[in-house]
């Protein structure tokens, strides 16, 4: 597409995003008979293009080359995906169904109506797709390993971790592009699928406003980086842009804001890594990086899960410097990673500042305990499992106990909840049917509908909530009562 | 460990630098230029906060160097081979 006229595309439905949420939405539509365009800000990543090199990889497929950062005590390092795919091209691949308890509140709380079991066929639909399965023990790796006889050893619950991956071999490097195409992110399952049902996706283009008029949505307006307009015109669109730009579009469109809920309510699962030496070789790059968790403490907000990656990422991780740093990466083979990950009661928000999203978080007192008592814990893992020195992400001669806010060194994957559900449109953003309330025809897709933290990985629940907007706006039911998990009227996915 | 600049593979760095957002690649920026030089790097290691940035940028790409990963026991290029050879052999994308 050139010059700077615009380009008018007419469709049943729009989807802004192609990542979790936009591109189930887009394909089960598409499959359902419908005419979509998906309008996507990034490109189409070929696993050709894969070299599993650390920087590369990271200004490729991640948005703002994986260095965005929140603003607050601490500062918190918030890698996004960006392109066909969207996060789950660069995710670790971990599956977890919404927990009950998390669901129960959801309904409670905020009157979305999410039983588990009339989400069942959702979850079962999209593991399906996405050939959803648990590690074997032999692709788990080392680094499993290590943790597996820890948690053994000291009678705490752990297992390994289910994934949305075929034919794994374990190379290591999910977080990079992988080079397999093992991890079956919707880059390589549900977008092809969309396309192939006559989905139109359109790359590179980013969405300045969803059109709105007399309450109605009409459609999208997107600018390509030549600067050519594309205008799609729809009764329906569907914003699945991610926690951070999807207030933000919503903002700019001058829609969904009359709750005062927009942007705000920002969850992120901040998260934390501890490295051990141990006598054995561990060779944390060999096997799936993310394939054994322990959830002892899930139920007080902690969790822990695998983390593990080639040389270049354990050094940007490791919290030593100079000759402590480099004496301990010279026994690389020998050095076990685990995360920390908490269910975190701080709330941020997102903002506009001078066209960049400006996220805003601060870590409150409960969850510094929850970090101070999951160190604390993942210390007494890795002795347990026999290490010969535990490396803590805190300054030297920082106890876990004694962590100031400024001590942490955080990162967060799962930002989640800008646009809530509520079926108030006095509390919430957006309904339980996911349609932004006092507008008709626009929905949300993706994590920033979750109304609260999940305190597991969130792309599941992302995709389960698209499959159900998608079989409503079908006008089909899943149909909770069904026992084989098929919704009616709608041919499953092979 | 030590890096100097005619170990880093500057390329792929610089792109990683680029990809940042702009306050952010400035500063980098600005802080690798004073870290490569070794009287800049003296006077960064005074201040700890603003050495740490460019050390870990420094560091990252000096692990992320496939001579060096290698001899950490981690080979860069048998990884991606085994994942071409997988692709064509099975028809993967």
């Amino acid at each position: 597409m050139t010059g700077r006229r615009a380009t008018r595309l007419d469709a049943d439905v729009c989807v802004i995003g192609a990542g979790a949420g936009g591109a189930v939405v887009a394909a089960e539509l598409a499959e359902g008979g419908m005419s979509v365009v998906v309008l996507e800000e990034g490109d189409w990543h070929d696993a050709d293009g894969f070299t599993a090199r650390m920087p590369e990889m990271l200004a490729r497929l991640y948005r703002d080359g994986g260095q965005i950062m929140t603003l607050g005590k601490p500062p918190v390092l918030l890698p996004l995906g960006r392109g066909v795919g969207g996060t789950t091209l660069i995710n670790s691949g971990t599956c977890f169904r919404t927990p009950a308890r998390v669901l129960e509140r959801w309904q409670h709380e905020f009157g979305v109506d999410v039983s588990e079991q009339s989400l069942q066929p959702c979850f079962e639909r999209v593991e399906r797709a996405l050939s959803v399965s648990e590690v074997t023990p032999d692709l788990a790796g080392g680094n499993a390993e290590v943790a597996r006889r820890g948690a053994e050893r000291l009678g705490w619950s752990h297992g390994y971790l289910r994934r949305n991956a075929r034919g794994c071999v374990g190379s290591g490097v999910c977080t990079l592009g992988c080079p397999t195409s093992a991890k079956q992110h919707t880059g390589i399952t549900y977008v092809p699928r969309a396309q192939q049902a006559g989905a139109h996706i359109v790359t590179g283009a980013h969405v300045r406003r969803v059109i709105v008029e007399r309450g109605r949505a009409r459609g999208a307006l997107a600018q390509m980086a030549s600067g050519a307009t594309i205008e799609v015109r729809s009764p329906i669109v569907v914003v699945a842009a991610g926690t951070i730009h999807t207030p933000l579009l919503l903002g700019r469109s001058g829609i969904g804001s009359q709750s005062g809920w927009l942007g705000r309510n920002l969850s992120l699962h901040p998260a934390t890594a501890i490295f051990a030496r141990m006598e054995e070789i561990v060779d944390m790059s060999r096997g799936v990086p993310q394939s054994f968790y322990v959830d002892e403490f899930a139920p007080e907000g902690i969790m822990f899960e695998g983390a593990a990656g080639p040389p270049a990422y354990a050094a940007m991780s490791l919290p030593l410097t100079g000759r402590r740093h480099a004496e301990a990466m010279a026994h690389y083979r020998r050095l076990a990673l685990f995360g920390l990950m908490v269910s975190d009661s701080s709330r941020g928000s997102v903002r506009t500042l001078a066209g960049r999203p400006l996220i805003r978080y601060d870590l409150v007192q409960d969850d510094l305990m929850r970090f101070r008592k999951g160190l604390a814990h993942m210390r007494e893992l890795f002795v347990a499992a026999g290490a010969r020195e535990v490396h803590l992400p805190l300054p030297e001669g920082v106890s876990p106990e004694q962590a100031r806010l400024r001590d942490l060194k955080l990162m967060a994957f799962h930002p989640l909840g800008t646009a809530r559900a509520d079926a108030r449109p006095t509390h919430g953003v957006i309904d339980g049917d996911l349609a932004v309330h006092g507008v008709e025809g626009v929905y949300v897709a993706d994590g920033s509908a979750a109304p609260s933290s999940l305190g597991v990985n969130p792309q599941l629940t992302i995709m389960a909530l698209a499959t159900r907007l998608a079989f409503g706006l079908l006008g089909r039911d899943m149909g909770s009562g069904h026992t084989n998990g098929e919704p009616r009227g709608l041919a499953c996915p092979s | 460990m030590t890096t100097s600049s005619a170990q880093l593979e500057t390329g792929s760095l610089d792109a990683f630098i680029a990809a940042a957002p702009w306050p952010q690649r400035m500063g980098l920026r600005a802080l690798l230029a004073v870290a490569r030089r070794p009287r800049g790097a003296a006077l960064l290691a005074r201040a700890a906060p603003w050495d740490q940035l460019p050390r870990g940028l420094l560091t990252v790409g000096h692990y992320d160097d496939p001579r060096v990963s290698r001899m950490l026991g981690w080979d860069v290029d048998a990884v991606i081979a085994r994942g071409q050879e997988l692709r064509r052999v099975e028809g993967r994308p």
